[in-house]
């Protein structure tokens, strides 16, 4: 465990979450989340070498539904609360941004 | 009838009422409606209030249930739902800009069983954004103030649930809780609320914060009434592979008094060292005495990693949200900006303008513990840490059957105290991330007052063990007999 973070990883993370900050904010930020990360370093004095994780509780055996198809009929409303929408068609903008030479 | 008529009511009071004809449904609902109008100014406690939709659904329910013995338990009574509970046709914000106007088409599992059991959807409460905080100051709509001082928080992130029966506004409520967002505004107000078993309640329709911590749970202001909720709204639920392929919870599962006095209740020594208001822990030892004196057994027991399940919890927790909050892209549904851009512009320009800063700080947070490099040294120790807390806590039950501690560290506390550093604010969870973190149940109860504020009580049992939760509470509330909060707001 490292313990420290740098602005620079916090600039990558960023962009990596899809998000955008001016240069104050993501100062702000890196304080923040190197504070935090500091209190992380209390977890070092745990032997965990042989601890398996939990991921997940599941106190019961999860249950097992028969495979059948559920028709559901709320699609209309799904598209009636969406940003935008043609016709039964979500409206995103342009996903495939250059030409590409198809080989 | 009027609302102070109401005080020391439980749901049994008010369907008394209706069987012999002294109340309906619409008079009751515009008692509830005209307290709102008058208190909610000041409280803030809902993000929406479903006036008409409650009148028109008040009046199905007379239409139809004319014959009174068949009515369902929660017949005519109204309920709020914390707003990250998805609710057909009303809005469901989870207190975020990002999903400003958006409409569920569907209800989650606990309000759908609600609404067949005869309840009425009142409105939606005000929480901390994405239920990330324990103050209801994240949220973007503005916080919920603490009915018993406005000058201060109602705790969160089920803040405006809490407040909302602290204040009489609703009789019950439905919270959800991830590392103690039930339990800690409960506390800061003065009822009571319960987190159940990991997957005793559908998570279906429950917006995703942090999914191997998440459940719905009830809220009410007697201990009686959570229980009413909690049958309703427990059992198996197809639509959510996590839920547990259980019955609903009954009322037969809870000991008698006779038993409860035969119960051992075990004193988790870590939760009552350093860090905690020496008020806090006299008020408790109070109780103790009280229960010790009723011939309960009271041993001292250790959590030795209690002290570590708070950064674990914070490594978990946003790890699981980082990748859950993915979703918010503008795609498909809730905020979307930059649209006329490129895709990249469109993701970027909705989450930076749609998201909070706490909501940041965790997704960045988040993305940083599981981001390659890291992993291991972040989130893999998160969750061996958790394995060690989970361990303690069984072990402990090999020598009692319940657990009681204080839900918070603190008082309610005032606005703007603890937002300056995050970490401050993530202590407020301290005593109850831990049995979040082994997915045990766990409930609040207020256990009497100091200088006006509440002070809450928790009792954590085994797992699918809410019986001797209840059964315990049950208990406490009859030999503490406190009066029911109904604070003057405003004074």
């Amino acid at each position: 465990m490292s313990g420290r973070v740098s602005l620079e990883e916090v600039r990558k993370i960023a962009q990596l979450a899809k998000l955008s900050f001016s240069e104050e904010e993501l100062t702000q930020f890196f304080q923040d989340i190197s504070n935090i990360i500091a209190h992380f370093e209390k977890l070092r004095e745990l032997d965990l070498e042989h601890v398996s994780p939990t991921s997940h509780i599941s106190w019961s055996q999860p249950p097992m539904n028969p495979d059948e198809p559920v028709c559901w009929q709320g699609s209309d409303l799904v598209l009636e609360h969406a940003p935008h929408v043609a016709g039964r068609y979500f409206i995103v903008p342009k996903v495939v941004e250059k030409e590409e030479k198809l080989s | 009838m009027n609302l102070c008529d109401f005080r020391n009511f439980t749901i049994r009071n008010y369907q008394d009422l209706f069987a012999r004809g002294e109340l309906s449904p619409r008079e009751l609902l515009s008692i509830f409606l005209q307290r709102i109008r008058e208190v909610d100014p000041l409280l803030h406690a809902f993000l929406f209030v479903n006036e008409e939709g409650a009148f028109a659904r008040a009046q199905e329910l007379e239409e139809k249930g004319k014959d009174k013995d068949t009515r369902p338990p929660l017949w005519g009574i109204p309920v709020a739902i914390k707003d990250n509970i998805c609710t057909l046709g009303i809005p469901t914000t989870c207190a975020s800009r990002i999903l400003e106007g958006y409409v569920p088409p569907y209800n989650a599992t606990a309000v759908e069983r609600l609404e067949a059991a005869g309840a009425i959807v009142l409105g939606k409460t005000n929480m901390d954004e994405f239920a990330m905080g324990s103050s209801t100051e994240n949220s973007a709509y503005g916080p919920t103030r603490n009915p018993f001082d406005l000058r201060r928080v109602p705790g969160g992130s089920s803040g405006g649930s809490a407040a909302a029966l602290a204040a009489l506004e609703v009789p019950l409520a439905l919270g959800s809780d991830t590392g103690g967002s039930v339990r800690q505004p409960a506390a800061f107000c003065g009822i009571v609320g319960l987190r159940p078993t990991y997957g005793r309640v559908s998570r279906y329709g429950l917006v995703s914060f942090a999914s191997s911590l998440d459940q719905i749970g009830p809220m009410a202001r007697t201990v009686a009434d959570t229980i009413t909720l909690f049958e309703i709204i427990s059992g198996r639920d197809e639509r959510d592979s996590t839920c547990a392929p259980y019955p609903p919870f009954s009322r037969t599962e809870i000991p008698h008094k006779e038993e409860v006095r035969k119960m051992v209740v075990g004193l988790p020594r870590e939760y009552f060292s350093g860090g905690v208001d020496s008020r806090i822990v006299r008020a408790i030892e109070e109780v103790l005495k009280g229960l010790e004196g009723e011939g309960l057994t009271i041993r001292e027991v250790s959590l030795p990693h209690t002290n570590y399940a708070l950064e674990a919890y914070y490594i978990v927790a946003p790890s699981e949200a980082s990748s859950n909050l993915a979703r918010y892209d503008g795609v498909l549904y809730g905020l979307r900006e930059g649209g006329a851009g490129s895709l990249q512009d469109m993701y970027f320009k909705t989450r930076t303008s749609g998201f909070g800063v706490e909501v940041k700080r965790r997704i960045l947070l988040g993305t940083y513990s599981l981001s390659s490099g890291y992993y291991d040294a972040y989130y893999l120790r998160g969750m061996k840490v958790r394995t060690l807390v989970r361990q303690d806590f069984e072990k402990a039950f090999e020598e009692c059957h319940v657990l009681i501690t204080p839900v918070s560290p603190v008082f309610p506390f005032f606005f703007g105290e603890r937002t300056k550093d995050p970490y401050e604010m993530y202590l407020a969870d301290v005593f109850t991330i831990p049995s979040a973190m082994a997915g045990i149940p766990a409930l609040s109860l207020n256990c009497g007052y100091v200088d006006g504020l509440p002070v809450g009580l928790q009792i954590i049992a085994g797992p699918f063990q809410e019986g001797m939760l209840f059964g315990l509470a049950l208990f406490l509330e009859e030999m503490l007999a406190l009066p029911l909060p109904f604070p003057e707001i405003g004074q």
